[in-house]
């Protein structure tokens, strides 16, 4: 068998335009061509007419060079790696997502962990502050119970106000067919008071201020401010978190009795308009079966909801690590989980409490 | 000399606060150019208002003798294709590993380009940096000094015209940065990409420089050859340069 040869003359500006067309046409050539590639023209070049020549001098035996001048030879050994490393560098395959979802399952144990772990500390932190006073930064307290209670105070209000006049305009529809209209304040009272109230209260506060706590502490751990604190000899997770756990604490009463009230004004209205109830009879009829240990028990719960929105929040934040785009999956993140576990535990309520 | 950059009573500056005025000077194609001054003296703020990411209070710039309007898109664009950025806080994208970060540019504007071939360049391109082993780790996995040197990577990857450099060798011990220096000579000599480089190390202004520009209270206090700089006997540049 003859041996070919194939002469390939480079272009005048061999660069990076050039490069892909002429790594095409060599593929096609035959293996057992002896190809011989002439620079007699070549004016101009750039590293990826390097990167070229060093990949045909490592990939194929059967390539030479003609009219090449020394002093561009020079040049390409000068920038030849000459180490070997994988070749793999897809950046996602579908293995690696694979590997990637089942890691996830295994991390939720240590996620678990870490939450746990979270709360404890926080827990201490908290009485810790309540008796000796120290490690949170003065004012800071008020400063919270500001953003937290009066900043997630007016959307509270025109959605308990919401809640409870659609509950009304439902049930007022059945009750109407069994002329039990006077019911209304019962189911308006109790199931506002000791349900839907602490929940909406749980998960506005969960989309407003535990968004927020997330993607405060993940950027201050991005800009390296969480190390800063550090450096300064403080710990970060009570002086970030206890002023927040307590303001919350304080704030959640305050929010409660005010989204009960506006609620069940919801129920009173419609009950006025739509079935001719007066407001005293509403009442009256409402605190036959609502007394104040129903009231307690939607505070008690709202205030879990609360802690459980700060801690989450906190952990979400803390979690973060490498940069920017972190900062807005960990606020997202929190806002779900804190959600999904307000559910949770309004669950567990409902089964403890029947 | 073919002029690459030429500013025209530049004014430049912030919203409300000029930092410098009626900058008039050359940057010639081939050269290095390093410009020299005290800290907040607004190198960065030069090198922000030619690349076009604040607006110029008043004045001109001209990129290859055509006056740049950065309102234009055209216009902009045709400069980001020409020149690479080494921003002083490196400005790595941190959820892309360091092999993806410095491919950027050519994946983005030659998607066409055949891996094998953007391997051998990033490869060639990070074992100058000396980054070839850290290839797939995270910026957040790096150091200061090595994603500096990432970030020189990605901003010379596709044969700019020009490359401006915000303090290149700042924080990188003596060795490292003699082999920066090396390596921004290379690309002056191998591929005649003009460089624009702020510094404030002695060595490599010595070292590298064709020409220097010295900043001082809001204007351009030098502007000339390195050699020259010494005969002037100025007592501000005998300061910087610790001779006095
Ligand atoms: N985003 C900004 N808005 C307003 N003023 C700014 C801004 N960035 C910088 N400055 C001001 O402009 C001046 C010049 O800043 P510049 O960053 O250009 O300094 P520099 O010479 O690069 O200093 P260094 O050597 O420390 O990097 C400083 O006085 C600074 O306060
Ligand atoms: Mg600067």
């Amino acid at each position: 068998m003859t041996e070919e040869k194939k002469d390939i003359l480079l272009p005048e500006k061999f660069t990076i335009e050039n490069v892909p067309f002429l790594l095409n046409k060599i593929k096609e050539l035959k293996k057992d061509v002896n190809i011989e590639i002439d620079f007699e023209n070549v004016e101009r070049f750039d590293s990826s007419a390097i990167a070229f020549l060093n990949h045909l001098k490592t990939n194929y035996e059967n390539i030479s060079f003609k009219n090449i001048t020394s002093e561009f030879n020079k040049i390409l050994g000068m920038f030849h790696t000459n180490e070997d490393i994988e070749h793999d560098l897809q950046i996602i395959t579908p293995r690696k997502r694979f590997e990637h979802i089942a890691n996830r399952f295994l991390k939720l144990r240590s996620n678990f962990k870490k939450y746990i772990l979270l709360l404890s500390d926080e827990i201490y932190y908290t009485i810790l502050y309540i008796f000796n006073r120290k490690g949170v930064y003065p004012g800071e307290i008020s400063n919270q119970m500001y953003d937290i209670g009066f900043k997630s105070s007016p959307i509270l209000c025109l959605i308990s106000f919401l809640v409870g006049v659609t509950i009304s305009i439902t049930t007022l529809d059945q009750l109407n067919n069994f002329g039990a209209d006077i019911y209304i304040a019962d189911i308006v009272g109790f199931g506002m008071i000791r349900e839907l109230i602490p929940l909406m209260t749980g998960i506005i506060l969960a989309g407003k201020i535990g968004a927020s706590i997330t993607a405060e502490i993940s950027s201050m751990k991005v800009l390296e401010e969480v190390d800063a604190i550090k450096t300064m000899g403080l710990v970060p997770e009570q002086f970030l978190m206890v002023p927040r756990l307590i303001a919350i604490t304080l704030a959640v009463p305050l929010l409660i009795a005010i989204a009960d009230v506006i609620g069940i004004l919801g129920g009173v209205i419609i009950a006025k308009l739509f079935s001719g109830i007066q407001p005293s009879a509403f009442f009256r009829e409402m605190l036959v079966t609502v007394d104040l240990k129903d009231f307690f028990i939607g505070l008690g719960k709202t205030m879990v909801f609360g802690w459980t929105v700060v801690i989450t929040a906190g952990y979400k934040g803390f979690s973060v690590e490498k940069g920017a785009v972190e900062i807005g999956n960990a606020t997202t993140d929190s806002v779900v989980l804190s959600i999904s576990l307000i559910i949770v535990l309004d669950c567990l309520f409902a089964l403890l409490l029947y | 000399m073919e002029e690459i950059i030429r500013t025209e009573d530049l004014c430049a500056g912030y919203e409300g606060s000029v930092v410098l005025k009626e900058l008039n000077f050359i940057i010639n194609k081939g050269e290095i150019t390093v410009i020299l001054g005290k800290s907040g003296c607004g190198k960065s703020t030069i090198l922000k208002t030619i690349i076009g990411l604040i607006p110029p209070i008043s004045g001109d710039i001209y990129f290859y003798k055509k006056k740049m309007d950065y309102l234009s898109e055209s216009s902009v664009n045709n400069l980001y294709r020409r020149i690479g950025v080494l921003f002083q806080n490196n400005a790595l994208l941190n959820s892309l590993n360091l092999y993806d970060n410095v491919s950027i540019p050519i994946k983005m504007h030659y998607p066409e380009l055949q891996k094998e071939i953007e391997k051998e360049m990033v490869f060639s391109t990070l074992s100058q940096v000396g980054l070839l082993k850290s290839y797939n780790k995270f910026p957040s996995q790096l150091s200061g000094g090595m994603r500096k040197r990432a970030a020189l990577a990605r901003s010379m990857i596709l044969d700019p015209d020009i490359i401006f450099c915000d303090e290149p060798t700042t924080g990188l011990d003596p060795i490292t940065a003699h082999g920066l220096d090396e390596l921004m000579l290379n690309l002056k000599n191998i591929f005649g990409i003009t460089l624009v480089v702020v510094t404030h190390e002695l060595r490599s202004i010595e070292k590298i420089s064709d020409k220097v520009i010295v900043l001082k209270d809001g204007a351009v206090h030098f502007s000339g050859k390195y050699d020259k700089l010494f005969t002037l006997n100025d007592s501000f540049i005998n300061k910087f340069f610790l001779k006095e």
